[in-house]
Order: C-alpha cells, then sequence, then structure tokens
C-alpha cells in the first residue's frame, strides 16, 4: 500500500512543486512589501495567498482526480492495474493519498497564514484595528461565528473534510462513468449528472445530521467527520465497482 | 542458418549435425552443445532441439549419458554408414532431377566427372 | 496451466473475443497469430486480468485470472504504458516494487544486452529502444507465464535476432509464452505452437512441426491459406 501511495504522490508530485514555487515566490513578496511598508504590495500579496491557500487545495483534489481518469483510460493504466494489486488497494492508495496531502496542504497554509498574520501584528499596530473591524463586521452577519483560532482550525477541517468527500465523490463518477458507461453515449454527461445527484443528496445529509447541534464549533467538526465517513462510504462502493466491472 | 520453413526444422537442424558429425567437425565421443545451448544456437525452440538428439540418438549416432550430456556415439562404423547413407541419398536426388531433365545416366556421370557433354 | 473457457468479450455489439477455448500448456512457445484486429490482443488482456470477459472465464492453474495470477504471468502489451516522467532506472524500481519475482540484475543485465542505460528517459526513446526496455524489464521477471504482445514491432532486423535469443533464454519447460506477432516469419523457428486467431475465434492451435511434416507447409503458408482469402 505505502508502494502504492509513493508512486500516487509521485504521480502529482510536478502539481505540488508548482503551487509550493508560487506559493513561496508570493511569500517572499509579503515578506519584502511588509518589510518596506508597500501597501498595495502587501494587499495583493495577502489576496493572492488567499486564493492560492484555497485554490491550492482544491487544485491538489481536481489533480487527483484527473490522474485517476488518466490511470483507467489511458495505456498507463496497464502499469498500475497489471500489478498484483486489489482495486480497493489501487484506490485506497489514492484516497489516502489525497486525503494526506489535502490535509497536508491545509495544516501547511494554516501555519503559514497563522505566520503571516503574527508578523502583520507585531510589524504594525494599525492592524490590529482593522481586524477588530473585520471580526465585528463578520459578527454581525453570524453571531455563532467565532474568529479564534479553535473555531478557525474548526472551519478549516470542515471545509478540508467536505472537499476530500467531493473528491472521492468524483472519483466515484469517474469510475461509473469507465467502468459501467464506457461506450454508452452520453458518458460524461450522465456520469456528471450523477456527481451533482450525490453531492447535493450528501450535502442535505450532513446538514440533517448536524442540524441538532447547537455549538457552532462543534457542529463544524461533526459536519467535517460525516464527509469523512460518507467519502469512506464513497470509496467502498467505487472500489467495489472497480472489483467487479473495469476494464482498461 | 536459414531455414526452409516448410519441412520440419528439426530434420534440417539434425541434418546440419549429421554432416558435421559424417565429415568430422564433430569428433567420435565429443560432447555435444545441452539442448538449450542448441536451441539458442540455432535460434530454435528447445522442444525442436530436444526432438534433434532423440532422432540422432534413434538413428546411433549419438548417446544421452544421464546428468551428463549428449555425446557423438565412438561407433566409427556407424558413423561411416551414415555417412555414405547420406551421400547415396544425395545421388539418389540428382538422379531424380536428371531424370526429370530426361539426362541420361551417361550423360549424368560426364556431368559428374565433369567431363564436356 | 492456461485455459480460455468459451471466453467473450463485447466491445458494444462487436465480439473481440468470441466463444474461444483453448489450452495453453508449459514447455511450450506459442505463436499467436492473425490479423490486426482479430482478438489477440483483447484475449491477451484477458488473460493478464486486465480486462473482464463477458462471459466465459480464463483459469491460470485452473483458478479463474485475478490479483494473485498477475504475480505469476507477466504482460507486455503492444503499447508503451510507463508514466512519462519515468527514466529506465525508474521503469525497473517500479517492477522491483511490485513483483516479487523481478530482478534488478537480471534486468541491468538485459540493457546491457539491449544497449540501453538507466538514465534514458522513457518519453525520448526511439520506438525501437521503448520495444527492447519493454521486453526486458517484462522477461526479468521470473514468471510461469510470459505474454508478449507484438515483441518484434518496429526494431530492425539485428534487434529482432536478439529479441528471439532473449525469447528462447526463457523458453524452459518450466514456462509458458505466448508471443502475438503479424510479423509471422520472426517466430517460424521459435515457436513450437501456433494459435491461429480470426475475427475473434480459434481457427486451430497446431503443432508446427506436425504440420510441417504432414502438410507440408511452413507456419506463413498456413497463415495465408488461413487468412489470405478474407483480410489483409
Amino acid at each position: 500500500m505505502l508502494k502504492l501511495m509513493k508512486y500516487e504522490f509521485r504521480k502529482t508530485l510536478v502539481t505540488k512543486l508548482i503551487l509550493l514555487g508560487i506559493t513561496a515566490a508570493v511569500e517572499i513578496g509579503y515578506l519584502i512589501s511588509l518589510y518596506t511598508e508597500a501597501k498595495t504590495a502587501l494587499t495583493v500579496c495577502i489576496v493572492l495567498l488567499t486564493l492560492l491557500a484555497v485554490g491550492g487545495v482544491m487544485m491538489m483534489g481536481l489533480g487527483s482526480v484527473l490522474t485517476l481518469h488518466r490511470d483507467m483510460n489511458t495505456k498507463q493504466s496497464y502499469m498500475l492495474f497489471m500489478t498484483p494489486n486489489s482495486c480497493h488497494r489501487i484506490l485506497g492508495a489514492k484516497v489516502l493519498e489525497n486525503g494526506l496531502s489535502i490535509l497536508t496542504a491545509g495544516a501547511f497554509y494554516f501555519a503559514l497564514g497563522a505566520l503571516d498574520i503574527t508578523l502583520l501584528f507585531w510589524r504594525s499596530n494599525a492592524i490590529n484595528e482593522i481586524w477588530d473591524f473585520v471580526q465585528q463586521f463578520i459578527h454581525s452577519m453570524n453571531d455563532q461565528i467565532r474568529l479564534d483560532t479553535a473555531g478557525f482550525a474548526a472551519f478549516i477541517f470542515s471545509l478540508l473534510a467536505g472537499w476530500i468527500m467531493t473528491v472521492t465523490l468524483a472519483y466515484l463518477a469517474d469510475v461509473v462513468s469507465a467502468a459501467l458507461l464506457n461506450g454508452k453515449k452520453h458518458n460524461g454527461l450522465l456520469s456528471f449528472a450523477l456527481f451533482l445527484v450525490l453531492s447535493w443528496l450528501i450535502g442535505w445529509l450532513t446538514g440533517m445530521t448536524t442540524a441538532g447541534i447547537a455549538d457552532y464549533n462543534l457542529k463544524l467538526v461533526v459536519r467535517g467527520a460525516v464527509n469523512l465517513v460518507l467519502a469512506g462510504i464513497m470509496y467502498e462502493i467505487t472500489a467495489q465497482i472497480m472489483e467487479r466491472k473495469l476494464s482498461v | 542458418m536459414q531455414f526452409d520453413p516448410m519441412s520440419p526444422i528439426w530434420l534440417q537442424v539434425m541434418t546440419a549435425l549429421k554432416t558435421d558429425i559424417a565429415v568430422g567437425k564433430r569428433l567420435p565421443g565429443e560432447k555435444l552443445p545441452g539442448g538449450r545451448d542448441l536451441a539458442l544456437a540455432f535460434s530454435i525452440n528447445p522442444n525442436t532441439a530436444a526432438r534433434v538428439y532423440q532422432e540422432l540418438e534413434k538413428e546411433g549416432l549419438c548417446e544421452t549419458r544421464r546428468g551428463m550430456g549428449t555425446y557423438v556415439t565412438g561407433d566409427a562404423d556407424r558413423i561411416a554408414a551414415v555417412r555414405w547413407e547420406m551421400a547415396r541419398q544425395a545421388a539418389e536426388r540428382f538422379l531424380s532431377t536428371m531424370d526429370t531433365l530426361g539426362v541420361s545416366r551417361q550423360e549424368a556421370a560426364r556431368l559428374i566427372l565433369k567431363e564436356d557433354v | 496451466m492456461l485455459e480460455s473457457k468459451s471466453v467473450t468479450k463485447m466491445f458494444g455489439t462487436l465480439a473481440a473475443v468470441d466463444h474461444i477455448s483453448l489450452s495453453l500448456e508449459k514447455g511450450h512457445v506459442y505463436a499467436m497469430l492473425g490479423p490486426n484486429g482479430s482478438g489477440k490482443t483483447t484475449w491477451m488482456k484477458m488473460a493478464a486480468g486486465l480486462i473482464k470477459p463477458t462471459s466465459g472465464q480464463i483459469l491460470f492453474q485452473g483458478q479463474p485470472v485475478n490479483i494473485e495470477s498477475r504475480k505469476h504471468i507477466a504482460y507486455m502489451s503492444t503499447e508503451p504504458y510507463f508514466y512519462s516522467w519515468m527514466t529506465v532506472k525508474d521503469v525497473g524500481k517500479y517492477y522491483a516494487d511490485f513483483f516479487d519475482d523481478f530482478s534488478y540484475d537480471s534486468y541491468l543485465d538485459l540493457l546491457r544486452q539491449m544497449e540501453l542505460t538507466e538514465e534514458m528517459k522513457t518519453s525520448t526513446l526511439s520506438s525501437g529502444m521503448m520495444a527492447k526496455l519493454k521486453i526486458a524489464v517484462t522477461i526479468a521477471r521470473d514468471a510461469q507465464v510470459y505474454m508478449l504482445d507484438e515483441p518484434f514491432n518496429g526494431i530492425d532486423l539485428l534487434a529482432r535476432d536478439e529479441m528471439r535469443r532473449c525469447i528462447l533464454q526463457y523458453a524452459t519447460e518450466e514456462k509458458l509464452l505466448l508471443v502475438s506477432s503479424h510479423l509471422v516469419e520472426e517466430m517460424e523457428a521459435v515457436a513450437d505452437r501456433a494459435v491461429f486467431i480470426q475475427k475473434g475465434k480459434l481457427v486451430e492451435n497446431v503443432d508446427l512441426e506436425e504440420m510441417r511434416t504432414e502438410m507440408g507447409v511452413s507456419m506463413a503458408d498456413r497463415y495465408r491459406q488461413i487468412y489470405g482469402h478474407t483480410e489483409e
């Protein structure tokens, strides 16, 4: 399993390195503009870093769906499926590698964000006032959201777990397309429709299960956990379909 | 070696080996390559190579000693007989061609002796 | 050793493989012959466990082919299938990672024979070098069955001789080799049996020397007899 994960990591390495490279470049820009107090540049860098954190995590998930797609639909599929590994292991390696990568990236950007914000406060006191204003603003929108570290961590966790679930769901849709609808009319459209319907269903389900929870942070954590469990179920269904029906 | 793919390959390899033995390229009692080596040397299937030795053995031209390999027979008379038999077969083939061409035996003999016809 | 029981594979309404029943025994080199699109590749992929039959099954030592049989059946596809980022060394390491019967030493040996080096990038290999790499990495496995799909494609005359030697080196009594090729002459002396396939159906599975003795025809002649008046 570790060997399979190693190669899954290798397949997605280029995407990750590019992301890391861009992030490093923008971070250096951020530090320089912070030091020289170039306000416009600083704002641009903050916006870019935020976009990178969100977009990067999304890209990693999308990249892994693309890799699965290539692993089933191109000649390189033989490379993977001729090895004596069950589809459970092959897909499992993908789900785990992708999940860990997304969580690691999340933790990385979270740490980087925390560091950058700390530096920002340390550099300029004026920021504090803006921060207070932002917090008040968000509070006025939804008085349950707390902009403290725990709340933020819970929020990030729930977001990442949701994304992992979505990626797993995309795996399922892609496998259905490759294994069950292969060669049929409107194959792509049908599997995309399946993805949308299941997304909606799962959204509704997670909403239901967490409806009764009053504490907002707890609600987020439970929602994240439910999403991870659902990702597990999606994985099992997908692997079963692959095991029985997939021809590469 | 180029084979004629229309006739059995074991027969062609066997003939090549027989010729070697008959003319003394391979001496009586000499060890012959193992089946696998023979297969590689002639680029033929190992089963075909095994067949070659089976047939050579049937003709009494070689013998397999358990665990030691295959050897050219030490029986010089047998080798001489095989050589003569091969020559006789070649002559027969020649004569049959001459018959087809309507060449008389006398004319054929003069051809063999390289006298001008 | 490898048994095909009424195996059929449909692609849409087209039967790529149509009720093929066939028994292949160890100790033989089989030439699998037929024009392009006759179903050779599809059958091999099913035996490799890459494609699932629509009906029927392929047994390896009495068991339907599965994850376990992949440990003992080495399959080489016609098309290059390595990941684009791989070097020749990466390819060997990949096989070493996943196949217990893979010997990196044999691999190095074969690379030397084929004049390939570990540093070469698979993405820049010529078709001839790619063909050699594929065969090197496949037969560096000590498998029980080798299925080589068109190993002579894209390589020159000298390399074909080398390829034949390689195939013969690994053809022992314990192993089963199945080699497909539309370059029929290349397999004439190497194979001892031929499996002719036409339009997804098995025509015959014959002993070649017997055929030469009894019918006085070569494998290539037989090929022409079978396919000459239909396709190609």
